[in-house]
């Protein structure tokens, strides 16, 4: 009760005190407030560095789960998977691929294999309906370097979402980040699928062991 | 003078209501009364129309209908006076109105005959569900829904009437105006006592009492004349009886119709202007109406409709998702934003159930500080709606709580404008964010220029493989509206960055690339791999929800 009398009697105070005076006296408070609540906020914003680890994870070892399908197909043919845990796949060139060994690398890839052009196929919509739905062995791409081909594979049975149509016009995507930025293609395996060809993958730690990474 | 004549009916309202308005009460009504054709009123009264009816019939103004209880016998005596007029003094329900007008009903519960002596009394119950159910009001709204049945009796018998009276001098004056509905009279009626039991005054208000009165005989022209008197929604229910129609608005969400049949209008019109109809009607019944031998089915119930909360709130928690959210039973995360707010202010509305919305929303593992997050909070049927001073209490609890993971700011009570306020203009909205980011060589004082350098730069993202699953593969424009670094001390490649984006932005995706499918990104300007550890949003840039 008392407080509420201090609060009123405070207002009639400000009402008689003269404008500029007063304009004055309201702003501070306001300016005040508003640099406290900045520093507060910085001060959550800036973290311990202490508790910082030298290299992070990476954005694909935090969210994606990698598998490993040796010699797929063809010895020498090493790919990866990376599964998602909304049960997306990504496929790519392990670093362990023949084509790595060529010298010069990768100079083309071309998604022309196959039926059909997998470059030129457009998948709509949330429920993904047209998309194409391809086997394990079905052929995404060529990738060629100045000595031979070679044909990436699916792996994974399931609808192909995406294709990395980036890697036609710079293939060489493939030499400087096959694991990242050199992906192949994006593949939507049904829960049953994925679970009958995971039995046939290894899991990174196995596959370091298999090829000698260690 | 008339006093000697009464009936025991009348000196029992006498004994309830003050002396000196009674008798001008009954001086008015006993005026009206008298104004009316005998003859017609005999042969309505003869057919099995109640008193209530045979007045609106007639369209007698509405301040008669308060007088609280007026029977068939009173009407009856009223008019023996005049004429030689023997009413038939036993009690039935009326052919028109099914004793809707007489206070008389089937018990929703029970399934036994209700017959309230009085206006009053029909209040009387009625109020007791408003105070059992605990509502705190300041007004209430009243409204009542009758069977189609009803209105069909009331139109055969009104062109019963043209076709049998027309030629008559008084019908022109009478008849032609229109004649008060039911549910008009039955507002009427009972309005001003329930506004003496609930102290409150009847008014556009968001508590409702709703009357819904059913009759199990299903109409059996309905397709005919409800066609034409309005337009609602309707579908068909498969029930024994074909021509079963059930009004979508009107009906109770709680109330099982598939025995009865409920409809709401809004004016008794036309009946006279289709010359067609009106034959039809008087040809299929032989008497103008049939008398019914069990009154209508009522169910009264009483809600306020919905109340909205707004305001603005903080997630200091990355454990802590915004709504609840739970896969194959398991919940994500310890708690949800929406669960925290919304059972700390629902127990104090009193409310039956709390919705939770959001302008935007971040993922589980981003903070939102800074100015918060606007939000809605919509209550539904609460028995209490806060004041001022307890709308600064619920605050106060909430950022009290001992897990600091939500806190609110500038609550308040809001109408339903709060939607539009909340929506308007979501998608130019921008957000500002603080990234912590991680890059792959130390950091320059270049890249601070590069970076800060960049104005409404525009990116192009597919969607992110991380919501793949579920959104359309699309490639999405977006606008960086700027950006800062903000040097981290004791690290050289982990630094804080500031910026600000279109809403609908995925901030992850542009720090790391997503795999090269975000172009440009914060490693593509940089020339270097770059990841996100942290992200915080300090500001949602809107007008809404904030203090005055």
């Amino acid at each position: 009760m008392s407080d509420d009398m201090v609060d009123r009697t405070r207002k009639l105070e400000e009402t008689t005190v003269s404008n500029s005076l007063h304009e004055e006296e309201e702003e501070r408070p306001v300016r005040e407030k508003a640099e406290y609540e900045e520093e507060e906020l910085h001060k959550l914003l800036v973290p311990d560095v202490s508790q910082l680890p030298p290299t992070p994870p990476s954005a694909v070892e935090t969210n994606f789960v990698s598998y490993f399908a040796p010699d797929f197909m063809k010895p020498g043919n090493d790919q990866y998977v990376y599964r998602h845990a909304n049960g997306l796949c990504v496929v790519g060139l392990a670093s362990t691929h023949l084509a790595f060994k060529d010298k010069g690398g990768i100079t083309a890839v071309d998604f022309n294999v196959g039926k059909s052009d997998r470059s030129s196929m457009k998948v709509t919509g949330k429920r993904k309906r047209n998309a194409q739905h391809f086997e394990s062995n079905t052929a995404l791409c060529k990738v060629c370097t100045g000595d031979d081909s070679y044909v990436v594979r699916c792996c994974v049975k399931g609808s192909l979402l995406e294709v990395n149509d980036r890697l036609i016009k710079q293939p060489e995507l493939l030499n400087s980040s096959a694991d990242r930025e050199g992906y192949i293609a994006i593949i939507m395996p049904k829960p049953a699928d994925w679970l009958k060809v995971k039995t046939s993958l290894l899991s990174l730690e196995e596959f370091k062991i298999l090829r000698e990474l260690c | 003078m008339s006093n000697d004549t009464e009936p025991a009916q009348v000196s029992s309202v006498a004994a309830e209501s003050h002396a000196g308005a009674c008798d001008a009460e009954m001086q008015l009504l006993e005026g009206a009364v008298r104004s009316l054709p005998y003859h017609v009123v005999k042969e309505l009264l003869s057919v099995g129309v109640c008193a209530r009816c045979v007045l609106r019939l007639f369209g007698i103004e509405e301040h008669i209908y308060c007088h609280s209880s007026f029977s068939q016998s009173m009407l009856g005596s009223i008019l023996e006076e005049e004429t030689s007029f023997k009413s038939e003094v036993e009690f039935q329900f009326c052919s028109v109105c099914l004793g809707v007008l007489q206070f008389s009903y089937c018990d929703d519960g029970e399934e036994t005959v209700v017959k309230k002596e009085s206006a009053k009394d029909m209040a009387l119950s009625i109020a007791e569900l408003v105070k059992q159910e605990g509502h705190q009001i300041d007004g209430f709204s009243l409204e009542v829904s009758v069977p189609p049945l009803i209105l069909e009796n009331e139109s055969s018998l009104l062109s019963h009437m043209k076709k049998k009276y027309e030629s008559e001098p008084w019908f022109q004056e009478r008849l032609l105006s229109k004649c008060h509905s039911v549910k008009d009279v039955l507002k009427f009626a009972i309005t001003k006592p329930l506004e003496t039991l609930l102290g409150v005054k009847a008014s556009a208000s968001s508590f409702r009492i709703r009357l819904t009165y059913t009759h199990k005989r299903a109409s059996k022209k309905v397709q005919n004349s409800v066609e034409r008197n309005q337009e609602c929604k309707r579908r068909k229910t498969g029930t024994e009886n074909a021509l079963h129609n059930v009004n979508d608005e009107s009906v109770i969400a709680d109330k099982d119709c598939s025995g009865y049949s409920t409809i709401e209008t809004n004016s008794v019109t036309g009946i006279f202007s289709n010359g067609v109809q009106d034959q039809e009607t008087s040809e299929h019944f032989e008497s103008p109406i049939e008398k019914v031998s069990e009154p209508c089915h009522l169910v009264y119930v009483c809600c306020r409709t919905h109340i909205y909360l707004c305001g603005r709130y903080l997630k200091y928690s990355r454990n802590v998702s915004q709504t609840r959210w739970i896969i194959d039973e398991e919940r994500m995360g310890e708690a949800s934003v929406e669960e925290i707010i919304g059972s700390n202010i629902l127990p104090i509305c009193q409310g039956d159930n709390y919705k939770f919305h959001a302008a935007g929303r971040e993922d589980i593992d981003v903070r939102m500080l800074g100015s918060g997050r606007p939000f809605l909070l919509e209550i539904q049927n609460a028995r209490q709606v806060p004041s001022e001073l307890i709308v600064k209490e619920m605050e106060s609890k909430i950022n009290g709580l001992e897990n600091k993971s939500v806190g609110v700011k500038n609550l308040k009570v809001v109408g339903s404008q709060g939607w539009a306020l909340m929506h308007e203009g979501e998608a130019e909205k921008q957000k500002q964010y603080c990234a912590l980011v991680w890059i792959s060589r130390p950091l320059e004082d270049e890249d601070m220029q590069t970076i800060s350098l960049l104005n409404d730069m525009k990116i192009l993202q597919r969607t992110p493989i991380r919501v793949l699953h579920r959104r359309s593969p699309l490639e999405r424009e977006k606008i960086i509206h700027w950006m800062k670094i903000e040097r981290i001390a004791g690290s050289s490649q982990y630094f804080l960055l500031h910026l600000c984006t279109q809403a609908g932005t995925y901030i992850k995706e542009f720090v790391h690339g997503d795999l090269g499918r975000t172009q440009p990104s914060v490693g593509s300007i940089l020339g270097c791999r770059a990841e996100i550890l942290q992200l915080d949003v300090t500001d949602v840039k809107m007008d809404c929800f904030v203090t005055e």
